[in-house]
């Protein structure tokens, strides 16, 4: 069509690190609604009560009324957010003491009992639903060398990025389906104790996550959890943008060559971005600012909340985020599409909004609030208006 | 009726718009931004009008005032959302331009302009077919079908999915209509689009009666290939144009 090439223009590029992180969390979310309308078909809702530190505090009951329900599920999310809250401060003290060995393979325990467990607890549910004919022997090396290859993942930071990141999607599509095992008001009440807790720890001075991040920062050290990193773009000097493939922990003054999407082979080196390129500026810092908050369930695993910039320059999500918004979404889920889909538009558009803020103040940030109000707010709206409303506008095959 | 059936449902509502993204929205970052912001804006004003109707629901009468006064208030307030996008869009514009100044960047093209009013159309569309279609097919992926008594020939949810194929068409290249139209001050665009939105809302009601739909389904698509054409000679005129006038495509 073109003789010439056009020049490209700012919207080629503007905005790709949001749809970076947007991307990983949308496929997490839209996991755990598959899972969960799968697997809770065909069974009853409270046929399966986990107890767990979440419900320790009180087990509800269809038969309870609303106030004893609200009640109860207040109790189990003050004892939840107080379980954190202590662990968080262990975890501190560790950091502080320099134990980070022990944090690393804590956490390489953690996901391997994920995987492990979990994973397999939910592959043989949905083995068991599809009737896929296989034996226990083959599962079992699938099994184990699928979980052994995710520790290593998480482990390690010389594997290649595309991998650690499915298995960190896979870990919280995992965490977060087990969540969305909980009683529903349960669920809900957790949800929004977190986020307050997640302001709290984050932006007050005493919080652990704030310690935390600035222990971190102080030592120029990095935070042994998991963290879901997008891949970063690095622009050089003739003005091509480099995606780096390897995950390189320094930064290094050589210069990589530029290679394009499909030249996988080539690793880059990251580079320091200079004042001119300011096209991916805006969303870019030296430092690193990353939080952490331990997130227990009943096989104790630490996941990371909250958002920041990388020390390449990358947007860095915890996994925690990434938990509590499928954890949301597939609690909608349970009730019927038309939430999912208002909800998930509510947590993309309080994600943005935290993306925003992150630009502006440049220091780590609670990326839980925004998204976790505005998606109950609006499961609220279309449970109570909206569903009433299209239903019958449908159903009468009024559209506009 | 089975999984199959709710897939080839849900992708004659979404199949043209699928196509379309990941062709020409799925390539630029912004223009993704720009459709799930202009979702959001749609499923918000959606919001605020079933708040104003919920307490009339459910309509047990049989007259049709009641209806066409629902599809009124609907149509006008989205209409008022696209004037209210249309100021959002001039400053976003400038903020862009200014961006682009500072980087030392070429301005936006006239086809970044219209992809951006594309993208923002397409979020109308894709959230008219997803709350008025999609999110209802969860029966249609088990093992049974469903029919209203007033269209018994075929399936709800095909009609339901026919019909909103319709709107998203509507919906996508009215907005680039209406843009370029206020972008021009051309009259002619800036009021089609509100009365095109509007007798499309009028013609459903023609699906009241009973094998109404029959008659209303083809008006529809009349209007959604109206719609279609006018955006294509409206775009290939403002393409020609500035062709011209700068002896370039852009």
């Amino acid at each position: 069509m073109d003789q010439n090439p056009r020049p490209k223009t700012i919207i080629e590029t503007l905005g790709e690190e949001i749809i970076r992180i947007i991307t990983p969390v949308s496929i997490c979310m839209l996991l755990v609604v598959i899972l969960v309308s799968v697997l809770n078909t065909d069974s009853s809702s409270n046929a399966t009560t986990i107890s767990s530190m979440a419900t320790m505090a009180y087990a509800e009951n269809t038969s309870d009324s609303i106030w004893d329900k609200i009640k109860g599920a207040l109790l189990n999310s003050l004892v939840f957010v107080a379980v954190v809250t202590a662990v968080t401060f262990l975890l501190v003290l560790l950091f502080y003491l320099r134990c980070t060995k022990f944090l690393k393979y804590y956490m390489g325990f953690s996901a391997f009992l994920v995987l492990g467990f979990m994973g397999g607890e939910i592959s043989l549910l949905l083995i068991q639903y599809f009737s896929f004919p296989i034996d226990c022997i083959t599962f079992g090396i699938f099994l184990f060398n699928f979980t052994v290859v995710g520790v290593l993942a998480v482990f390690m930071s010389k594997m290649a990025i595309f991998v650690t990141q499915s298995y960190l999607v896979v870990i919280g599509m995992l965490v977060a389906y087990w969540f969305t095992l909980l009683p529903e008001w349960t669920t809900w009440m957790l949800l929004i104790a977190m986020s307050l807790y997640d302001l709290a720890a984050v932006l007050l001075p005493g919080g652990p996550l704030r310690l935390l991040v600035e222990l971190a920062m102080s030592r120029d050290e990095d935070i042994p959890a998991l963290v879901y990193e997008a891949r970063p773009i690095v622009t050089d000097d003739s003005g091509l943008v480099q995606r780096r493939v390897w995950r390189e922990g320094n930064l290094s003054e050589n210069q990589g060559h530029s290679s394009n999407e499909g030249n996988i082979v080539d690793a880059e080196q990251g580079r320091i971005l200079r004042e001119d390129s300011e096209l991916a500026a805006p969303l870019i810092q030296h430092r690193i600012s990353v939080r952490m908050n331990s997130n227990e369930d009943s096989s104790e695993n630490i996941a990371l909340e909250g958002i920041g910039l990388g020390s390449s320059g990358a947007i860095k999500l915890g996994l925690g985020d990434f938990i509590f918004y499928s954890v949301l979404v597939g609690r909608a889920a349970m009730y019927d599409f038309m939430t999912v889909y208002a909800c998930y538009l509510a947590i993309i558009a309080g994600l943005g909004v935290t993306l925003i803020l992150l630009a502006f103040y440049r220091k780590a940030l609670p990326a839980l609030p925004f998204s976790i109000m505005l998606g109950v707010l609006f499961y609220l709206l279309t449970r109570l208006l909206l569903e009433v409303f299209v239903v019958q506008c449908s159903v009468n095959l009024l559209m506009f | 009726m089975t999984v199959a059936a709710g897939i080839g449902y849900a992708l004659l509502a979404l199949g043209p718009s699928l196509s379309l993204f990941a062709t020409v929205i799925s390539q630029k970052p912004f223009l993704i931004l720009t459709l799930l912001s202009s979702t959001l804006l749609w499923l918000i004003s959606l919001i605020a009008l079933s708040a104003i109707w919920r307490p009339f629901l459910p309509l047990k009468t049989a007259s049709l005032w009641p209806y066409a006064l629902l599809i009124l208030t609907s149509v006008a307030l989205q209409e008022a959302l696209r004037l209210l996008l249309w100021r959002l869009y001039m400053r976003l514009e400038e903020i862009l331009d200014a961006f682009a100044d500072r980087v030392s960047k070429p301005r936006l093209f006239i086809t970044d302009k219209m992809q951006i009013a594309l993208a923002g159309g397409m979020g109308h569309g894709v959230a008219h077919a997803i709350f008025f279609c999609v999110s209802l097919l969860t029966p249609a992926f088990g093992p049974a079908t469903y029919y209203v008594e007033k269209c018994s020939q075929i399936p709800f949810f095909f009609v339901s999915a026919i019909i909103a194929l319709a709107f998203v068409t509507i919906h996508t290249f009215s907005m680039v209509i209406a843009f370029s139209g206020y972008r021009e001050g051309n009259k002619v665009d800036q009021y089609f689009v509100p009365i095109v939105h509007l007798a499309a809302g009028m013609l459903t009601l023609i699906n009241l009666a009973s094998g109404g739909c029959i008659v209303g389904i083809p008006l529809l698509y009349v209007l959604a290939a109206l719609t279609l054409g006018h955006c294509g000679k409206m775009v290939w005129k403002r393409l020609a144009e500035s062709r011209r006038r700068q002896g370039d495509l852009y």
